[in-house]
């Protein structure tokens, strides 16, 4: 509970779990989320961190037909996004651009851009490439990996190349490398496997049950944050597939998302369905390394504790989780009640 | 003033004679000024009369200008009578001077005449001298030849002499072998070497070959003496030395004798060899074992005894051999260590331990008294430190190992069996292994402490720190240990199915205790330690029991994570294979509950037979702080199914919820109660999250409502239900109905008599 009456609130109509940082906007610091009600008209909201920090404006507000299973916002473009929707039966998944505002906020239509309708099987991602403007997309669904070109201009999308799974690994998520235009991490039951999207074949894997959710560390190459359903987080360098650089506890009940900080080295988000929001510092790289062996040499018994905070001011299973890009220090969470809550680490980065 | 200046420099040429005469004067006779008459006060000038820097004039003036007629009279009459005694007195002093001029004037003419006669008489002196030399001179050669004949005749005497010593040499040889004299034998023959070797080849050939056999038998007789232990030290020494005198090489006896020594020693050692054998095949079988010392020590005694005597001899025969012998008996207690080593490796009891560093050590001090130069003490002070410190290692690596033992053994035995007891069982046995196998550990390190050996002795205070480090890497390394175990035993159970991967549950549960149990005897232990040897500055109980608190922690969660594991992949299976979009109408409790509940019912058998039971049964209740009821919950339930605008109630009742929020997951306690209701908790949790991924058809929502509704029921008979699970069961219910296009649930008589079926029949198979 300690520090949670710091984040600011902002109420989504339904419940809901998926929020992207608009990486696009470098004017303000805005967020992207996006409703889940099976039975109702669903919404996407653009939510904007007001210039004194004090209160999240709601930008936008566009119906959406379908619930949302997964949003992420463009790149490279601010009013461009994709989601992942599905109407309880069928999945889909679309690259959406929100319509000139010029101020007036009357439920403008959002304009589909492009279908990415080659699925069957349940979607559970659309990926950008984190680190700038490409014009290429991934999906993943339960058993294919699909490459996209997407043309803007020309609104179209097209299947570059498409890889199965086999039918043993359900696939249930991703991650696009930022360091590596090529190499992308796939999440299944069973394992991390990695991907070189040239060749669109499997060039490593990570053994491990029961991945929930994977991420890139934005600021080192070859390190992947992973959360466990039960076991909590791991920090892997690719490099060493077999031992986890790192372990961190995770939370009291599943951990359902991590996210490194774009800015910021070793610093981890992890969201869980224990109603928490943990806040950690767990520096992987070999120099950290060597620091804290040191450390732990000098003082066995002083060794820091990497969980810097944990909040606890949720009511509901948190599903959703963005750092700002604009300002690193800032994160949005989202948990399924439908509550967006923007804290900020800062107090917990002086400390460091 | 100035006038009277120049008046006196005028005056000068004058004075200047009857001045030198008076400075003369005065500095002869050195005129006493103070004797001087004093002249009247009136005239105060006047006393400068005798100085030099009288100045007669002003005298004159000043005379006149002070004084009258009279007085210039009188002093006129006094001044002429003292100028006329002056006068007498230079003449007086005149005469005299001269007389004393011509005295010695007198005394040297008579000089003169005296030594002129004293020349002849000395050339007659030496015309004598000269004389008495030539004659001496002739007696001397006249007696020359004479001399020359006399000494001639004395060195032949000599050399006859000594050739008839010779020729009686090898005679006096053999004598003096005969009465064992080696002594003068050698004094002899050494005396007649050089001869023998300036003449031997030529005219003594015979009595060289005589005497030089005669000192062979010597040599040999020397040498018999030498090595017999019969003889005296002191006859050995002296033979020893004579036949360093003759040159014989010693050095190689030396070898040899070192080579005995050696041998002896060899056979001292295979000795030792067999008493420990012997020792420890009469150790086993009794477990205890006798006093070491009575069995072995006196063979042991003895043959160390003579080897000190032997190196007591050694030294007094060959003073200058020390470094070889302070090598050899190190060597002796090197090897003596090493052999104890070799015991330690195999595993000893603290009193036979203390039996062999006993034998040592006397070794030690025996040899010490011979050999004080190799500082033995103090080299096997070193080789026991180590030894000790070892001996220490190993006790403790034992105990570690019996431990695990102890574990592994009731982890790998009860697999087929009813095993209601084995869990308890296991427990109990690493119960005692910790406890029991820590006491003794006390107790012998007790024994080595109180015993009052030198050695020991000394080294105590290093043993104390010793076992206290010890300890506290011991409880480490179990520490570690138990991680181990655990993590080992983790990824495989994972990866079997249901019904294997138990044992090694169990043992982690028994570990939990154990090391709670260990943690208090890490505490007592460290608070007899300080009361014991009153310095508790090495053992941090504080510490340690913090590290087996949070380890006991880390594995009772642990233990929880693997147990919720299992049935989150029963739950997975249970959610992904079906399409509940289409999911038909439900007829009975799905088998999925049965697995559930047939692994809490596991949990529990398991808990049970480990943790105490929670006496805070009653405080559980009122710590989770939601004042959720299944009444209130389930009237909230119905409400939402049967409301139009469900969303808008929704919201605001889960506003309603959440104003009352229920603390789900609370700090788990090693309790039976807790560990059991934080497993449900976690799996019901668990229960939502799936259900929420999912999307149901009114069938699918009805099937997971019956499956429930049959799970609170069932619940209730095995378990203590909270408060938090009851809201967990509703909040897997309230999600299913978010999930579905179309919530209607089942009417309650269907779902009553369902569930009444499913029991009745759950009932029938147990029975």
């Amino acid at each position: 509970m300690q520090g949670g009456y710091s984040g600011i609130g902002y109420g989504l109509k339904y419940q809901s779990r998926c929020i992207s940082d608009v990486k696009a906007d470098t004017d303000h610091t805005s967020f992207i989320t996006g409703t889940l009600s099976l039975r109702e008209e669903n919404e996407v909201h653009l939510i904007r961190l007001s210039s004194g920090g004090t209160e999240l404006i709601c930008e936008g507000l566009f119906s959406h037909s379908n619930e949302i299973w997964d949003l992420a916002s463009c790149p490279f473009d601010q009013r461009i996004f994709s989601t992942v929707f599905s109407n309880g039966e069928s999945y889909g998944a679309a690259i959406w651009q929100i319509p000139e505002l010029y101020g007036q906020l009357n439920s403008p239509q959002l304009e589909r851009i492009a279908s990415l309708d080659e699925h069957v099987g349940k979607i559970s991602c659309v990926l950008w490439w984190p680190s700038g403007r490409h014009d290429k997309l991934i999906s993943i669904d339960d058993e294919n990996l699909f490459l996209w070109t997407l043309d803007c201009s020309k609104k179209a999308a097209q299947v570059q190349s498409k890889q199965s799974s086999s039918m043993l690994h359900y696939l249930s998520g991703g991650a696009w490398d930022p360091h590596d235009i090529n190499a992308v991490a796939t999440t299944c039951e069973s394992s991390v496997q990695f991907w070189d999207l040239r060749t669109m074949k499997k060039t490593n894997a990570i053994e491990r049950a029961h991945i929930r959710n994977a991420n890139y560390d934005m600021k080192n190459n070859h390190i992947l944050v992973t959360a466990e359903d039960e076991s909590g987080i791991h920090i892997w360098d690719i490099r060493k597939p077999k031992i986890p650089v790192k372990e961190l506890p995770g939370h009291t009940h599943w951990t359902w998302v991590v996210t490194c900080n774009p800015e910021y080295d070793g610093l981890i988000l992890s969201a869980g369905t224990d109603s928490t929001v943990n806040l950690w510092m767990a520096p992987a790289s070999a120099e950290d390394e060597a620091t804290s062996e040191r450390l732990i040499a000098e003082s066995p018994t002083q060794q820091a504790d990497p969980l810097l905070n944990s909040y606890g001011d949720y009511e509901d299973s948190v599903y959703g989780l963005a750092w700002s890009s604009r300002e690193p220090w800032i994160f949005a969470s989202l948990s399924y009640d439908g509550r967006v809550v923007v804290e900020s680490v800062k107090p917990f980065l002086s400390r460091k | 003033m100035v006038e009277r200046e120049k008046t006196r420099t005028d005056d000068v040429p004058l004075d200047d004679k009857a001045k030198r005469m008076r400075d003369l004067l005065s500095s002869f006779y050195n005129p006493d000024h103070s004797s001087a008459p004093k002249p009247p006060s009136d005239y105060e000038n006047l006393d400068a009369i005798n100085s030099t820097s009288f100045d007669p004039d002003h005298y004159m003036n000043v005379l006149v200008q002070k004084s009258n007629l009279e007085g210039l009279l009188r002093r006129h009459v006094e001044m002429a009578a003292e100028i006329k005694n002056l006068d007498t007195d230079l003449q007086m002093l005149v005469y005299e001077n001269y007389n004393k001029f011509i005295s010695a004037t007198d005394a040297i003419k008579w000089m003169k005449s005296n030594i002129v006669g004293m020349q002849a008489d000395m050339e007659q002196l030496l015309d004598k001298i000269m004389s008495v030399q030539s004659r001496s001179d002739g007696v001397n050669t006249s007696l020359f030849e004479k001399r020359e004949h006399i000494e001639k005749l004395h060195r032949t005497r000599n050399l006859l002499r000594k050739v008839q010593f010779i020729y009686d040499l090898p005679a006096r040889l053999s004598k003096c072998i005969k009465s064992e004299a080696y002594a003068d034998a050698v004094k002899f023959y050494i005396g007649a070497m050089p001869i023998f070797k300036a003449y031997g080849d030529s005219s003594f050939q015979d009595c060289k070959g005589a005497s030089e056999e005669a000192i062979v038998t010597v040599v040999k007789n020397l040498q018999a003496k030498l090595f017999s232990d019969s003889e005296s030290i002191q006859a050995r020494a002296e033979a020893a030395v004579l036949l360093k005198q003759l040159d014989f090489p010693v050095h190689s006896l030396q070898a040899k004798l070192l080579e005995k020594l050696e041998q002896s020693l060899g056979d001292l050692q295979l000795k030792t060899v067999r008493i420990e054998n012997i020792l420890r095949e009469s150790n086993d079988p009794s477990k205890q074992g006798k006093p070491f010392e009575s069995i072995p020590s006196t063979g042991h005694e003895v043959s160390v005894h003579g080897f000190a005597e032997a190196i007591r001899a050694y030294r007094v025969i060959f003073p200058d051999s020390e470094s070889q012998l302070i090598k050899l008996a190190q060597n002796l207690v090197i090897k003596h260590f090493e052999m104890i080593k070799q015991c330690v490796k195999r595993r000893i009891s603290s009193a036979n331990f203390l039996g062999a560093l006993r034998t040592i050590w006397t070794d030690v001090l025996l040899m010490d008294e011979v050999l004080s130069e190799a500082s033995l003490a103090d080299f096997s002070l070193e080789a026991g430190q180590v030894t000790v410190k070892k001996y220490v290692a190993s006790t403790f690596t034992y105990l570690l190992q019996d431990i695990s033992d102890a574990l592994l053994k009731v982890k790998v035995s009860p697999k087929e069996e009813a095993e209601e007891h084995a869990l308890k069982l296991a427990l109990e046995a690493s119960k005692k292994a910790v406890l029991q196998g820590s006491m003794d550990l006390l107790l012998d390190f007790r024994q080595l402490l109180d015993d009052d050996l030198g050695l020991l002795v000394k080294l105590r205070e290093f043993i104390v720190d010793w076992v206290q480090k010890g300890f506290q890497d011991f409880f480490r390394a179990l520490d570690d240990r138990f991680l181990l175990l655990s993590g080992r035993k983790n990824p495989s159970s994972q990866d079997q199915g249901l019904s294997e991967g138990a044992p090694g549950e169990k043992v982690l549960v028994g570990i939990v205790l154990v090391l709670a149990q260990l943690s208090e005897i890490a505490a007592s232990f460290s608070g007899d330690g300080a009361r014991g040897y009153e310095n508790e500055h090495a053992f941090a109980s504080g510490e340690i029991r913090q590290i087996f608190r949070s380890a006991a922690e880390k594995l009772l969660h642990h233990y929880i994570n693997m147990r919720t594991q299992r049935v989150s992949t029963l739950l997975r299976k249970r959610f992904t294979t079906p399409n509940w979009v289409k999911h038909k109408e439900p007829r009975e409790v799905h088998m999925f509950v049965d697995l559930f509940v047939q692994e809490l019912r596991a949990v529990q058998s398991e808990v049970k037979q480990i943790l105490p039971v929670g006496l805070m049964r009653k405080h559980h209740r009122s710590d989770s702080n939601g004042s959720t009821n299944s009444s209130r919950s389930n009237a909230l339930l119905d409400d939402r199914m049967t409301q139009k605008g469900r969303s808008q109630l929704l919201e605001t009742h889960l506003a309603k919820l959440f104003k009352q929020k229920v603390e789900i997951f609370t700090k788990v306690e090693s309790t039976q109660e807790s560990v059991e209701t934080t497993i449900v908790k976690l799996c019901l949790k668990s229960l939502q999250e799936f259900v929420r991924l999912k999307t149901f058809n009114r069938s699918g929502f009805q099937q997971i409502q019956l499956d429930v509704q049959f799970l609170r029921t069932i619940l209730r008979e095995i378990i203590e239900v909270e408060d938090a699970i009851d809201f967990l069961l509703d909040e897997v219910i309230v999600a299913a109905s978010e999930r579905c296009f179309d919530p209607v649930p089942l009417e309650p008589p269907i779902l009553d008599k369902l569930v009444q079926v499913k029991l009745a029949r759950s009932k029938e198979q147990s029975k």
